[in-house]
């Protein structure tokens, strides 16, 4: 499955080496996409350039204050992603194992929670190649929309056409 | 290293996020040492103030700091910090705790260190 169009992809971590590690995977893992990543220490920078760029996908870090005390907290930029964009596909990253952060991410848009653990890019190349899959389900069945419409279209114009001629010329018949 | 001597990252986990690309590995490896350091320092003198709001929060990051050079012995070690940390209790036990963290970062960044040539 190849995505033609570009996707942008966020990363808002704190954590600078987990940062760089990630968009590593993500660029090598997806490869052959059209894809682009960019991260972010903080909500703030990433809502800067939020408005410019709309990424389809934000991965976002729950604590995001180690670095910076007033750094707002994931839950808060959720909301202000979600606010700029309902339609960006946002997966919640920590290391708290917390059905309750779980369940507050869902609450406010988050597509998906993933627990940072051994396995834990594996379950993020996961989480995103599902998003690609939705992204393009979703493309796709607007195509067909499209088309089913120009066809139904298609089909009461000539349906029209045949009508009128009964009408005004029924000798033609 | 002498033989004896267990070594504390596990470099293949690395090289998977990569894809094995040297130019990658030796900037992982160099925002590692960098980072680390400055966590440990922060770490420390959160300990020498008994600010156990700090110790939490750096505790909870380097788990993640960590896990990108596969040190797994720290997993524990951070877990107990973080706990104890959250509950402001035993800091003469996360002074125990931090002597083992920086002991086990030292020797880590001993190996990258050497490592890094490869690259």
């Amino acid at each position: 499955m190849k995505t033609k169009k570009q996707i942008n992809i966020f990363i808002v971590e704190d954590n600078k080496i987990f940062a760089l590690a990630l968009k590593s995977d993500i660029e090598t893992s997806f490869a052959d996409f059209h894809v682009k990543v960019r991260t972010f220490e903080t909500g703030e920078d990433c809502m800067d350039k939020f408005k410019e760029v709309k990424p389809q996908i934000v991965l976002l870090d729950y604590h995001l204050n180690t670095q910076k005390l007033n750094a707002a907290d994931g839950v808060k930029v959720l909301d202000w992603i979600k606010k700029e964009n309902n339609e960006t596909y946002v997966v919640m990253l920590t290391r708290d194992d917390n059905i309750d952060i779980a369940l507050q991410s869902f609450k406010h848009g988050a597509s998906d929670y993933i627990v940072k653990s051994d396995t834990q890019f594996r379950k993020i190349i996961f989480s995103i190649f599902n998003i690609f899959k939705i992204i393009t389900s979703k493309s796709e069945a607007k195509r067909y929309k499209k088309i089913v419409i120009g066809i139904c279209l298609s089909i009461a114009a000539i349906v029209g056409f045949v009508l009128a001629i009964q009408i005004f010329a029924p000798s033609v018949f | 290293m002498s033989k004896s001597e267990e070594s504390v990252c596990d470099f293949k986990y690395l090289k998977d996020l990569v894809n094995g690309k040297s130019d990658l590995i030796a900037n992982l490896m160099d925002v590692f040492i960098n980072q680390v350091s400055d966590e440990l320092q922060c770490i420390n003198e959160a300990i020498i103030n008994t600010d156990y709001k700090t110790i939490t929060r750096y505790a909870h990051t380097m788990k993640s700091s960590v896990s990108i050079m596969g040190i797994s012995k720290l997993s524990p070690v951070l877990n107990k910090m973080e706990k104890l940390g959250k509950i402001e209790t035993d800091i003469e036990k996360i002074k125990q705790l931090n002597l083992e963290l920086n002991d086990i970062c030292t020797k880590a960044i001993i190996e990258i260190e050497k490592e890094k040539h490869n690259y």
